[in-house]
């Protein structure tokens, strides 16, 4: 992955010869620039960087994992054990290999050296194995390929208009408490792929689109659940590649860009075409068989929705108003497991409405986005894009949010506008992704790591980009924002001691399962006597994470979207790109 | 310029001028010079400072940091009056003497000298990364946030030691349940051979009243009998949680107020780089979080009576040092220092008030007397009943060990005579050092006592004495009292420039290789991350000087052993091999370390004895003494000569010592 200088846009770009000299007086004064063999020439306070987040990683290596750190030992073993032909038909564990085939590849790569360290890590059948050696070197290979997303980093600030704030914003996502959380404590490889990703990007801002559609497809083929930025990446390279300004069509940016992308699929999918498998693998990819909402709720819109049900029902049980009831939806909105989810008094979600409500918001961007396809607007399009899949996409996992986290991220010193939308989202985002992290011990650390994360992020940004509101409507909103963010220290404080207050009430009146201790919520499932008050009480503290946050970021992408609409200032050093 | 102007926002300004206006007094420079004899600058070098040497300097009276303070005299190659570490970071002092000592020697006028002063440093860089984030959080306006966050960031890496469990953990468990269940008769009784309670009452306190919180929490966690074993994930949080609410109650609070009394002058910055530097300890924070243990309470209880010390509030440090020991009697250690400390400091106030205080302090005086009663309280504590060490621990008497078989030549009631005679041996010094200091600098009756007794700079020395003198010659040590030695010595640290000596030893003792059992990839994080906080690298030390040379050995040799141990397995003959082998590593470094601390007090007798006797001056005499140490004296000497002759302080200085 060479950034070539190829620049095939008239980009007001600074030269990177300047820019290497500047000083970069972030942490740290100008140290003399010395040849090094090592491209990427980090600054001490990028190495300090490094240091630290490596050894908070290092620490969280005995910390929990949740059940993909056996899923992606399975498909070592899977990858390792079985020739191409079984991969997508091997059931041996429940953990099938559902990502497409590039992720598979690089499974294979990690299952090499596995194999030296311990054969037994890659044997198929060694269901839940885990003893400190697997752990280590699995842990170890997360840290290890989330380099990509620090190498993209470092050249986002290298080639940058305004480094420092650019360094802020960079280690910032490095640090990103979505990627501890997820991938250090729960175990993913997301900041390998968003790695790649940032790449793509990269290479747009630098003027590469070629590079950044091969990236993007790339990475597609790594995990489908990219698709949600397509469209943005479509209409951009669309608009600005292969059609000049005047509206021709440039036929050889086009054939170059579309052979391009057909080479890496073909690379990535060739051997299931020849061999025929294509619908066992897409059966794999897309399982259209789950319900509207995850295991709990991803803190979209259906959230609310969910919520608004819940609330209808008890008002209509109460009450007693005249209103149809679905019966199989009083039990199933309740619990929110895996599973369709049916609603007792709002009418039935189809995924299709959930496509078109996703793709008609994205497309109201993506016209914006044909009319100026400058990187910025790109940028703010590929996250509305994300944001919108996010919302309003049929079963949405809560790390998705990632996905609109991360691009939000890089616009966040453009304005004021935006950094208070990168804010509401980011805390909202990243509160959610909390309830993947149950544990006592990790709750610590990730509660107080995430508050470490908005005090560095948040302070030294906000005096670069502060702007006095200048209307009454701009105080209303700014106050109630405010009042917004103090609301998640309580809720947290809610969610720890909610399951305490729980658990002595249980014990004091020892309830009769049939009894409904229903005083504090709102959930009173009647026809369910065995799982009685408590289970549904037990999911209060997620419902109400869920629905908090998914104001904040329903909040936060009505915000975007207007000021993505309203920008004609062209004001942020993106803006010059 | 490129397009950084361009920007809606006003560009990051470079930094302007890396280097600042710094001057430098003529007599420290002249103080450099090797070559000059004492015999010439006897007098000459005591009026000068009063007419050449403008620039502002700390008077002795008035906050001056006591740190520096000791770490200044003793390592006489010293930097620029006033804050070294602040102004002069930058100065690698290889490159300032071979800059300097051969224009002073060839130019020895003052004028030269000043030039070559005056050269500005080249360029601002800062080796430790502690220092670099704060400045960045400085200049970010997240300056507010230092202290928390630091405290944020400790604790969540507390948090993170969190899996391996070992039998402290059952043991702490334990003492809550008994404590709780029980009369009180019958704590110290009870069923002795599951986990007894053998800690100081404190400590049963302190249990006491943990368990009587857990209890409402959740009363199966503390069951009488019915509780043995319990680890479910609630009551590891829990007990886990005691620690930290403890740490922040006791230890943390110590912390901040040490790098506000010791090192009161400094910078903010500097302190809150001294309490970076403490909190992130990695020793203590594996032993008590990763094992899982309340050294941080007994440590921070004897940190907190440093402090009052340094306050001048003796009766109070008295009684912080008491109940340091009442809840560990590990704090013994520091016994004979904080004794001699306040015994001293009565010899040292006159006979008239020495008498009231001995009466004062006499219910609280430590289980320390010169020699008959040093017995007693040693053998009620120690158990005697086992062996001479346990396991491999690194000190005198698992190291010599190897060659010589103690048991088979001793019987084992000599060995706790022997024992205990040797360490009261080792620390004999550091008690003598102060009752000549405090007799030295005795204040005559009716004269107005300084803001701190001359003896208080010598105390984190005293008590590294005596600490590693108990680590490394008592009876039955455990590996993990290694905390006590490690505390004073990264207390002094803290406060030392990064060239200096004292960051060598203290960085070198706090980087030795202990048993890490299970916890080695947490141990390796910490330890880099501390190394990488303090900007610590053997090669910034003083070139060629001992310490540097040690280092480079030790850890050579550290690396040796790590390599032969992926690589070869143990013979069976030797299943122990690699543990001995670590033990003969780090036992020298104890012992020298021991060695280097007795060696610093001794100096600060001549430097404070000599200059502070009942205001006869004796400067041949400590210019001479501490050239012994081939390395040139540092001109602060001058500055606090006796009462009798302690110049008038400049505007500037006054100032100064009015912030």
């Amino acid at each position: 992955m060479e950034p070539t200088d190829t620049t095939n846009k008239p980009v007001k770009r600074v030269p990177s010869g300047s820019l290497k000299s500047a000083p970069s007086s972030d942490f740290q004064s100008p140290m003399p620039r010395r040849k090094s063999w090592f491209r990427w020439e980090l600054e001490t306070s990028e190495y300090d960087l490094l240091f630290l987040s490596t050894s908070i990683k290092l620490l969280l290596f005995p910390s929990y994992r949740s059940t993909d750190f056996e899923v992606h030992r399975n498909w070592m073993a899977i990858t390792h054990s079985l020739p191409m032909s079984q991969w997508y038909y091997d059931t041996t564990s429940e953990w099938t290999l559902d990502y497409p085939p590039f992720f598979a590849y690089f499974e294979k790569l990690l299952s090499i050296p596995a194999y030296f360290i311990d054969p037994k890590m890659v044997d198929l059948n060694n269901l839940d194995y885990a003893p400190w050696t697997v752990v280590a070197y699995q842990r170890s290979t997360v840290i290890l390929s989330e380099l990509v997303l620090g190498a993209a980093l470092l050249r986002f600030i290298r080639g940058s208009v305004d480094p420092s704030t650019q360094r802020i914003i960079s280690a910032s996502l490095f640090l990103h408490p979505g990627f501890l959380i997820v991938d250090h404590i729960h175990f993913q490889y997301n900041g390998f792929m968003f790695g790649i990703m940032l790449w793509s990007i990269l290479m747009a801002r630098n003027g590469n689109k070629l590079a950044s559609g091969i990236l993007f497809a790339v990475l597609l083929n790594f995990k489908h659940i990219y698709m949600y930025l397509a469209p943005a990446y479509f209409v951009y390279l669309l608009r600005s590649f292969c059609i000049s300004p005047s509206g021709k069509l440039e036929i050889k940016n086009f054939l170059s860009l579309a052979n391009a992308v057909i080479a890496v699929f073909i690379v990535s999918f060739g051997p299931w075409i020849v061999m025929g498998q294509i619908p066992q693998v897409l059966s794999r990819l897309f399982p259209f068989t789950r319900g509207l909402n995850h295991a709990y709720w991803a803190s979209n819109f259906w959230a609310l929705v969910t919520a608004a049900d819940r609330v209808l029902l008890r008002y209509v049980s109460r009450t007693g108003a005249d209103v149809a009831i679905n019966i199989s939806g009083v039990a199933s909105t309740s619990r929110g497991l895996v599973g369709d989810t049916v609603f007792a008094v709002l009418p039935t979600i189809k995924p299709i409405h959930t496509f078109i409500l996703t793709v008609g918001l994205q497309s109201i961007a993506l016209v914006k986005l044909w009319f100026t396809p400058t990187y910025k607007s790109f940028l703010t399009s590929l996250t509305l894009c994300g944001y919108a899949s996010y919302l309003f996409g049929w079963h949405v996992h809560e790390k998705a949010i990632l996905l609109v986290l991360v691009p939000l991220s890089l616009l966040a010193a453009e304005r004021h506008a935006y950094f208070r939308t990168f804010i509401i989202a980011s805390v909202a985002g990243i509160f959610s992704l909390f309830p993947l992290i149950f544990t006592p011990g990790e709750s610590i650390v990730k509660v107080l790591y995430s508050v470490l994360w908005v005090v560095f992020v948040y302070v030294p940004l906000t005096r670069r980009v502060y702007e006095f509101p200048i209307s009454l409507s701009f105080v209303i909103i700014d106050t109630l924002e405010k009042i917004y963010l103090a609301g998640f220290p309580l809720l947290q404080l809610f969610v720890t001691l909610f399951p305490m207050l729980v658990a002595r009430r249980q014990q004091s009146a020892a309830a009769p399962a049939d009894t409904c201790v229903s005083t504090a919520d709102f959930t009173c499932p009647e026809p369910d006597p065995h799982a009685g008050g408590v289970a549904a009480m037990e999911f209060l503290p997620l419902m109400l994470t869920s629905v908090y946050c998914a104001i904040g970021l329903l909040w936060g992408f009505c915000r975007l979207m207007f000021v993505y609409l309203n920008e004609t200032t062209y004001q942020g050093p993106l803006s010059r790109i | 310029m490129d397009p950084d102007e361009l920007s809606a926002l006003p560009p990051e300004a470079p930094r302007k001028s890396p280097h600042r206006v710094r001057t430098i007094s003529v007599n420290s420079i002249r103080s450099l010079q090797p070559g000059s004899l004492p015999a010439q600058r006897s007098y000459l070098d005591y009026e000068r400072p009063e007419i050449l040497a403008p620039t502002p300097r700390q008077a002795l009276a008035g906050g001056r940091h006591l740190l520096e303070n000791s770490s200044q005299w003793l390592n006489t190659r010293s930097h620029s009056p006033g804050s070294s570490r602040q102004l002069s970071p930058t100065l690698s002092p290889g490159r300032r003497f071979s800059t300097l000592s051969p224009q002073a020697l060839k130019f020895p006028t003052n004028l030269s000298s000043l030039q070559a002063a005056e050269a500005p440093p080249e360029r601002d860089v800062e080796h430790a990364m502690a220092r670099r984030w704060i400045r960045w959080m400085h200049k970010r306006g997240v300056k507010a946030w230092v202290v928390p966050s630091a405290l944020l960031a400790a604790t969540c890496d507390a948090g993170q030691g969190t899996p391996p469990m070992f039998g402290d953990y059952e043991a702490q468990r334990h003492w809550m349940e008994l404590t709780i269940h029980l009369p009180i008769r019958r704590w110290y009784t009870y069923d002795l051979q599951y986990w007894g309670l053998d800690y100081p009452p404190l400590t049963a306190y302190v249990s006491w009243l943990c368990g009587i919180v857990g209890h409402r929490l959740e009363p199966s966690w503390v069951a009488l009998g019915s509780s043995r074993g319990i680890e479910t994930e609630a009551s590891k949080v829990f007990m886990r949680s005691t620690v930290v609410l403890l740490d922040a109650l006791v230890y943390i609070p110590a912390l901040i107020m040490f790098t506000r009394v010791w090192q009161a002058t400094r910078s903010k910055r500097t302190q809150n780089l001294a309490l970076v530097t403490l909190l992130f300890q990695p020793a203590l924070l594996i032993v008590d979080f990763g094992h899982f243990q309340y050294n941080s309470v007994m440590l921070g209880f004897a940190l907190l009576a440093i402090n009052f010390f340094a306050l001048e509030q003796d009766v109070a440090g008295a009684v912080c040092f008491v109940l340091s020991l009442g809840f560990k009697q590990m704090a013994l250690y520091y016994a004979p220092a904080i004794g001699g400390y306040l015994v001293a400091k009565c010899i040292y106030l006159g006979t008239p008030t020495s008498l009231s205080f001995l009466l004062l302090f006499l219910p609280f005086l430590p289980p320390f007397a010169p020699t008959s009663a040093i017995l007693d309280p040693i053998s009620r504590i120690f158990p005697f009943a086992r062996g001479l060490f346990e396991d491999k621990v690194a000190n005198f008497w698992c190291a010599s060990n190897v060659v010589f078989k103690w048991k088979n030549w001793a019987s084992s009631a000599f060995l706790v005579k022997l024992s205990a005679g040797i360490t009261a041996l080792g620390f004999l010094p550091t008690v003598l050092v102060f009752m000549r200091i405090a007799w030295q600098t005795q204040l005559t009756p009716g004269a107005k006592p300084p803001p701190h007794p001359p003896i208080l700079p010598l105390l984190p020395y005293a008590l590294l004495t005596s600490s590693m003198s108990f680590f490394l010659f008592s009876f039955q040590v455990h590996e993990k009292t290694i905390l006590l030695p490690l505390l004073p010595i990264t207390l002094l640290l803290s406060g030392a420039p990064l060239d200096s000596t004292v960051f060598g030893w203290g960085a070198l003792a706090n980087n030795m290789l202990r048993s890490r059992d299970g916890l080695g990839v947490q141990y390796i994080a910490l330890t880099v991350l501390w190394n990488r906080l303090l900007g610590y690298n053997p090669l910034r030390l003083p070139s060629r000087s001992f310490i540097q040379l040690l280092s480079f050995a030790v850890y050579a040799a550290a690396l040796s052993l790590h390599l032969l141990e992926l690589l070869i397995q143990a013979p069976a003959r030797y299943p122990d091999l690699f543990a001995v082998l670590n033990v003969l590593i780090s036992t020298p470094v104890f012992v020298l370390l021991w060695l280097w601390s007795i060696k610093c007090g001794v100096q600060m007798t001549w430097a404070v004895g000599g200059l502070g006797s009942g205001g006869v001056p004796r400067p041949h005499r400590t210019a001479s003494m501490v050239g012994v140490d081939e390395k040139p004296v540092d001109s602060r000497r001058s500055s606090i000569v006796g009462p009798g002759r302690r110049r008038v302080p400049f505007e500037s200085e006054q100032e100064a010592s009015a912030e």
